[in-house]
């Protein structure tokens, strides 16, 4: 009987040493896991086949090509992301994800999409401006950017404070169907997604007022900026090749795709920064 | 998207779903058992701590548990996890939840038991484990399948949970559809599986009990 326990213990270790360990064995990269909201087009979404596809998705996978990376595609629950980045289970969030407010949160790549965040209005409702939300319930996704930027110690909470209440939702879809029903009165979103919403939709507005102007980045954990800067270079091949500018037409992003400059902007920086080391030496 | 698509992405959804709720059964009702015996146990110290285990499981979110199960490992122990143990997570999330709710049925049922039975045995020279097994566990099992039922059914509701551990079962790819391709259809084709699914379950659940029911005329 005692034998026996022992051997079962044993199995059991070997077991969770198995599960655990496939996992820590990253130190040569095969797989390249990314993190995404597959509920967030034209970014990341199930295509009319059921694959997970988008912009996002579309240029993770040129970046596992580029290295010859198996590409993981793992949808996360927007809520946890932090919990899966942390804990390992992802590699990175490339989800439309925005860098300003979050700067010292992650290891960030360089800035790919140019992104507003904008206030979507039914076009019956009557409101035309920012001031005519006061005392309006306003939608936003639960820990998105806009929902910090209008939240207290956000650069929009002057303007969040005059809402009548903000209520937070897991995902557009509920937030929109509920702007349809009338529930609430304004959705406040990412453009890129307020357009891909809005395309087959008539009655709704995206107010000519922005909230903000704000760069989107792949966020990655901030002991992991090996893997940043290996992505960053294939980054800038791809810009190169002209891989992301076909992506970028591919999913109506063209006057948003920022790489380019921010292409321009790594050179620079890199060379003023040869002088201050060179110094140093 | 085509609906043929969409059944096709459901289906696929619906045997993920269907995986946690056979996979959690397996290892719930038997751990359910365990755990009952602890509770009815005269070992003060074993009473106390499946005291303690099913309070805790049946005070907090399942959604909860099953957070704490996936990113547990990490935080405590610093492990790296992902991988296999996403959907490992959740069936030991499940399953420890379950046994918890199973125990407090079984103990229901076995405490039912008139002490004549157990006494009758004794003379008729049963040990304790053959009383139980023979005599005591048959009756058991037919008095408590109702109240099984109403959880099982409640498990396969509760399969959509797993969301929250980013594992791709039935509910999460409706969401996914709707979010795609903006309408309302996969929610009416997740609603019907469920409802078919639960009425499979609870048809087969009616037959096993008249099945069981040897004795009424």
């Amino acid at each position: 009987m005692k034998k026996r326990m022992v051997c079962l213990a044993a199995a059991v270790a070997m077991t969770v040493s198995m599960v655990f360990g496939t996992a820590a064995m990253a130190d040569e990269r095969t797989t390249f896991t990314v993190g995404f909201d597959a509920e967030y087009p034209p970014y990341g979404y199930m295509d009319d086949d059921g694959e997970y596809t988008g912009f996002d998705l579309e240029l993770a996978q040129a970046v596992a090509d580029y290295y010859g990376w198996e590409l993981v595609k793992t949808p996360i629950a927007w809520d946890s992301k932090d919990m899966e980045l942390e804990s390992g289970a992802i590699d990175c969030i490339w989800s439309g994800f925005t860098i300003n407010g979050r700067e010292d949160d992650y290891a960030w790549s360089l800035p790919y999409v140019n992104n507003s965040q904008v206030i979507v209005v039914a076009d019956e409702s009557g409101i035309t401006d920012l001031a005519g939300l006061e005392g309006k319930i306003v939608a936003a996704q639960a820990a998105s950017a806009a929902l910090e930027l209008l939240s207290e110690g956000g650069d929009q909470a002057d303007l969040g404070a005059t809402f009548g209440s903000i209520q937070e939702f897991p995902d557009y879809n509920t937030a929109f169907t509920e702007l349809q029903a009338g529930s609430v009165d304004a959705v406040a979103m990412d453009i890129g997604v307020a357009k891909a919403q809005i395309k087959d939709k008539e009655g709704f507005t995206i107010l000519d007022e922005m909230l903000n102007a704000e760069q989107y980045g792949i966020g990655f954990a901030l002991d992991n900026e090996e893997l940043r800067d290996q992505v960053n270079e294939a980054l800038l091949y791809l810009t190169d090749d002209g891989t992301v500018s076909e992506l970028a037409e591919k999913y109506e992003l063209a006057d948003m795709v920022c790489l380019a400059d921010s292409a321009d902007e790594a050179m620079t920086e890199a060379d003023t920064e040869l002088t201050p080391a060179e110094t140093e030496a | 998207m085509s609906f043929s698509v969409m059944l096709e992405q459901l289906s696929s959804g619906m045997l993920k779903s269907l995986g946690i709720f056979v996979l959690t059964l397996v290892f719930s009702l038997p751990l359910g058992l365990l755990v009952s015996f602890g509770r009815m146990s005269k070992n003060r110290l074993l009473q106390g701590v499946t005291k303690i285990y099913i309070s805790i499981m049946r005070g907090t979110p399942l959604m909860l548990q099953l957070l704490v199960v996936y990113f547990g490992p990490y935080y405590l122990f610093g492990m790296r996890i992902g991988g296999v143990y996403r959907f490992l997570a959740i069936i030991i999330g499940f399953s420890i939840n379950y046994a918890a709710y199973f125990a407090e049925i079984y103990r229901s049922g076995i405490e039912s038991m008139p002490v004549g039975q157990y006494e009758a045995a004794t003379v008729l020279g049963y040990s304790k484990a053959q009383c139980f097994v023979r005599i005591i566990f048959p009756q058991v099992v037919k008095r408590i399948l109702p109240s099984v039922t109403n959880e099982v059914i409640t498990l396969v509701k509760d399969t959509s949970l797993s969301f929250s551990l980013a594992y791709a079962e039935m509910f999460t790819i409706a969401k996914q559809i709707a979010a795609a391709q903006t309408t309302f259809m996969p929610f009416v084709i997740a609603g019907v599986f469920y409802y078919v699914f639960n009425l499979v379950v609870a048809v087969a659940m009616e037959k096993i009990e008249k099945k069981l029911s040897y004795y009424d005329a």
